[in-house]
């Protein structure tokens, strides 16, 4: 368009401009200013560290050491100490890994896509969503990491990792498992550069508070860590350009990642496995379980840190509702995977779902059902969201659901493939039990170290969406 | 000044041009191969249909994320799903076919219908007999009749919510709009999944892809978009939204149609990907038929000009943000677009040989009249609706938002906005 009002006179229709009043939320609420957002955020770094933390810390060890024990007795042992065995030869190891990385994807969406389309209400919970990413990504790689069993064989003689040797073995470079190790090593990459970025500011806001304080130590590290940031004009203009930058990478990595792992199942022929609709359909669902664990983690700290005015309902209520929308989403690939099932008129295909549904792992699919399609429907209701306690027990339904719709999908089509002669029925040994277990274990211990020693929101992006911001005092968003 | 200026006379000039393709169509059935001809008109009602659903689309995606920076653009989707009543009247001689001639469009409507190869019929199929519950003409004219209610019913409260606002300033209209979007985008998104299957998937049943919907919505929401620059780049050549459609509106509207050629890019390549490396019979049959003779330059037609064309153009902020070169890439959308739809129709006609008729061939001619006259039909609706209304909503929640979009000061209400360009 590029014209400007002076070039033609002003629309009389401009004048009958009368809009209904229905003003936004604030994103921050009771009026806080620029110090209050530093002193509440700092403080929790700053402050003497809570008894609960500790217990908590403690409670997290000790169950991420259930995974630790059951890695060293793997390698020790030998990948037969898993209950994998013929037909199913790919179960928990490859559910978890799919789990924790659709976990992972909340994060970035929050922090990338959100920000691109400029959702201002992205800016109190993108901290820890990426935090969240990172730490899903970190337990998601020990399966794929630790299923070759000999783990040095991953890199050398390359089972997982391109490693150029005198046998000239190469990975398969047309497997989408192969291109499960750059995505998710990309991913990994970039999340820990976008998170790290995005901290720099805060950072230096931690040095100086320690410098100020005279804690030596503490202004040091954080000082390191800040990289020498002023705050300058030209810093700002730099940090805005990265960030940007940043975002516009995650958003197709994102996307990509978890579509390679829906290549994983969908490129082969096993029935229910080989549908189109996976690559959207999984990204749909990672996202759909990112919230629901994003909101499992947040609620109980805004809680207990009272962080009520930065994580407000109305973030609370966006949250919801993309559960809501991502849940009903999933819910429809779910229906058209059985529809088209029926009108594809393949009877192997036919029969992968109504067994899914009636057959021996009926209750996992039906568990995945009420969790994943049931549970959303719930966020319809205001009054739902607006109960906390509620909202947060329906995330742990999202959180179960959609682990056992890993399991539904990679477990069931391999127990009842093409020949009834090699059928079987998988159920794990105590060893992937206690394995995956820990890894809730080691999520926590990283997240409650997060929370400890970082700030957990950015300080610079919330300052800039309260109406102290803004000098015309505009609230839009 | 409230509504635009008259657009009487080029509304009558589009009820022309529509009703001059009509009867050029129908004088097609009896100069031509007249299931050529049907699937040409089957082909125009798709288009329309697909970008005025589009628009349903956009309306309904408005409301349910309480959008600021579209609401002046949204008067215009609410213009564009008038057509719905007059896609379903149009839609009526096609459903006439199924029940007057069945098989003469969807072959599975005739059990007496022969298959191609000599394999017996449509009803000694086993294929067909499976899937008989669904594909049946009692099912199709039920469920077509249930779209188009869908669609006219979503619609029509809309536009009473959004044209009764502008009378009392109610804000319970937008509440109601917001609640009507919440049913509507689960109503919209099940009827264009199994219209979509219907209308085109079932030309040829035996293949299937769980993809389908999600492309056929994919091509609905960039129609719509790429309408949407037609319409505001018209609107503002005419002076009308001079004032009022500044140039950060522009481009974040093109920025949607850049992400949804994105999407359409991402829907289609794992649907052709998953099927090519799967390279099951049952459904590669469907892409080897368009890699015969020059559909396969169709299909590479679809590669580049769906998605890298516009991708690499919109690449650019400039064609982005200036009204020149977006209207021509979104012309060239709205064009690859029917395109598109040609690639998933077409092919189901068959020659002697059971290969697909050509892509040029005279069926082209009868697309071109179909698309002509649904289309000047559905203008004609937008145009007889424009004049009715105010041309942007005026007492929406959202409007100072709309108009001040990317700028620093959000007036007061009933403040005349000063550099709302």
């Amino acid at each position: 368009m590029g014209a400007h009002a002076s070039d033609h006179p002003v629309p009389a229709i401009l004048a009958e401009v009368k809009p209904a009043v229905m003003p936004r939320p604030v994103l921050v609420a009771n009026n806080r200013d620029f110090h209050w957002i530093t002193e509440k955020i700092c403080g929790l770094v700053e402050g003497k560290t809570p008894v609960w933390w500790w217990w908590c810390f403690g409670a997290a060890a000790f169950v991420a050491s259930f995974t630790i024990a059951g890695l060293i007795y793997l390698v020790a042992t030998g990948v037969g100490v898993w209950g994998h065995a013929n037909p199913v030869n790919w179960a928990w190891d490859i559910v978890n890994f799919v789990f924790w990385i659709g976990i992972g994807h909340a994060g970035t969406l929050i922090s990338a896509i959100l920000c691109l389309l400029r959702q201002k209400w992205r800016t109190s919970i993108n901290r820890p969503a990426e935090a969240m990413t990172i730490f899903a990504v970190v337990c998601a790689a020990i399966f794929p990491v630790f299923h070759v069993g000999r783990i040095w064989f991953a890199v050398t003689p390359g089972w997982l990792f391109p490693f150029p040797n005198s046998n000239g073995i190469w990975q398969n470079f047309r497997s989408p498992l192969e291109w499960d190790v750059f995505a998710v090593s990309t991913y990994g990459t970039v999340s820990v550069l976008f998170w790290y970025v995005g901290l720099i500011p805060d950072l230096g806001t931690l040095r100086d508070r320690f410098t100020a304080a005279g804690n030596v130590l503490k202004a040091r590290i954080y000082g390191f860590f800040a990289m020498g940031w002023r705050g300058s004009n030209r810093q700002w203009s730099n940090y805005e350009m990265a960030y940007l930058i940043l975002a516009g990478i995650s958003t197709p990595l994102v996307l990509s990642v978890h579509t390679i792992v829906s290549f994983d199942f969908a490129v082969s022929l096993i029935p229910g496995w080989h549908t189109t609709i996976f690559p959207p359909y999984f990204v749909a669902g990672a996202i759909f379980s990112g919230f629901g664990m994003v909101l499992t983690l947040m609620l109980p700290l805004r809680a207990v840190y009272r962080l009520d005015d930065l994580i407000t309902q109305y973030h609370i209520d966006c949250m919801c509702k993309i559960i809501l929308a991502t849940g009903t989403m999933v819910g429809y690939a779910y229906s058209m995977e059985f529809f088209i099932a029926w009108y594809g008129a393949n009877p192997y295909e036919g029969f992968a779902f109504i067994n899914r549904a009636f057959g021996h792992y009926a209750w996992a699919y039906w568990i995945m059902i009420s969790c994943n399609v049931i549970t959303p429907q719930f966020f319809w209701f205001k009054a739902v969201r607006n109960n906390t306690t509620l909202v947060w027990i329906l995330c742990l339904f999202v959180n179960v659901g959609m682990w056992f719709e890993r399991f539904v999908i990679i477990v069931t089509s391999l127990a009842r493939d093409f020949l009834p002669s090699s059928w079987g029925y998988y159920s794990p040994s105590i060893v992937e039990i206690f394995t995956f277990f820990g890894t809730f274990g080691v999520f926590s211990v990283l997240f409650l170290l997060f929370i400890r020693f970082l700030p957990i929101m950015p300080m610079s992006e919330i300052k800039m969406v309260i109406p102290a911001a803004d000098p015309h005092g505009s609230t839009k968003h | 000044m409230s509504a635009p200026a008259s657009t009487a006379s080029l509304a009558n000039k589009f009820l022309g041009a529509g009703l001059a393709g009509l009867a050029l169509t129908a004088v097609g059935l009896f100069v031509s191969d007249p299931h050529g001809v049907a699937l040409s008109y089957l082909i125009g009602i798709s288009y329309w249909c697909a970008i005025a659903i589009g628009m349903l689309l956009l309306i309904i995606i408005h409301h349910l994320t309480d959008s600021g920076w579209s609401t002046v653009i949204r008067r215009q989707y609410e213009h564009g799903v008038s057509a719905f009543t007059w896609l379903a009247v149009l839609f009526v001689p096609l459903l006439l076919s199924a029940w007057l001639k069945p098989g003469f469009i969807w072959p599975w409507m005739d059990l007496a219908h022969p298959l191609h190869g000599g394999h017996g019929t449509v009803g000694q199929d086993v294929l067909y007999v499976k899937k008989a519950g669904f594909l049946n003409q009692g099912m199709f004219t039920g469920m077509t009749i249930g779209f188009f209610v869908i669609w006219i019913g979503l619609s029509a409260l809309f536009r009473k919510a959004s044209f009764t606002q502008d009378r009392d300033g109610d804000p319970k209209w937008t509440s109601l709009s917001r609640r009507t979007a919440a049913a509507g985008v689960v109503l919209t998104a099940l009827s264009l999944t199994f219209a979509s299957i219907y209308w085109m998937k079932s030309l040829e049943y035996h293949w299937f892809s769980t993809m389908y919907g999600v492309w056929f919505f994919a091509n609905c929401v960039r129609g719509a978009l790429a309408f949407a620059v037609f319409i505001t780049v018209w609107l503002y050549a005419r002076g009308d939204y001079k004032g009022i459609y500044n140039t950060n509106q522009f481009h974040t509207l093109v920025a949607l149609a850049f992400a949804f050629v994105v999407f359409w890019a991402y829907v289609t390549f794992s649907q052709y990907f998953l099927i090519w490396n799967a390279n099951v019979p049952e459904e590669t049959f469907w892409y080897n038929i368009r890699e015969h003779g020059d559909w396969l330059w169709v299909g590479m037609l679809l590669l580049f000009g769906h998605f890298f064309v516009p991708f690499l153009a919109w690449l650019v902020y400039r064609w982005k943000a200036e009204r020149r070169p977006a209207f021509i890439i979104s012309a060239w959308v709205a064009v690859i677009i029917l395109v598109d739809i040609c690639y998933n129709v077409l092919p189901a006609l068959k020659d002697a040989h059971d290969e697909p008729l050509p892509f040029l061939s005279i069926n082209l001619l009868w697309v071109l009249t179909s698309v002509v006259g649904v289309g000047g039909i559905c203008v004609w609706s937008y145009l007889r609706s424009l004049a009715t209304t105010k041309l942007i909503p005026i007492r929406d929640p959202r409007i100072v938002e709309s108009l001040t979009h990317h700028e620093a000061a959000a007036p007061e209400p009933g403040q005349v906005v000063e550099g709302a360009h």
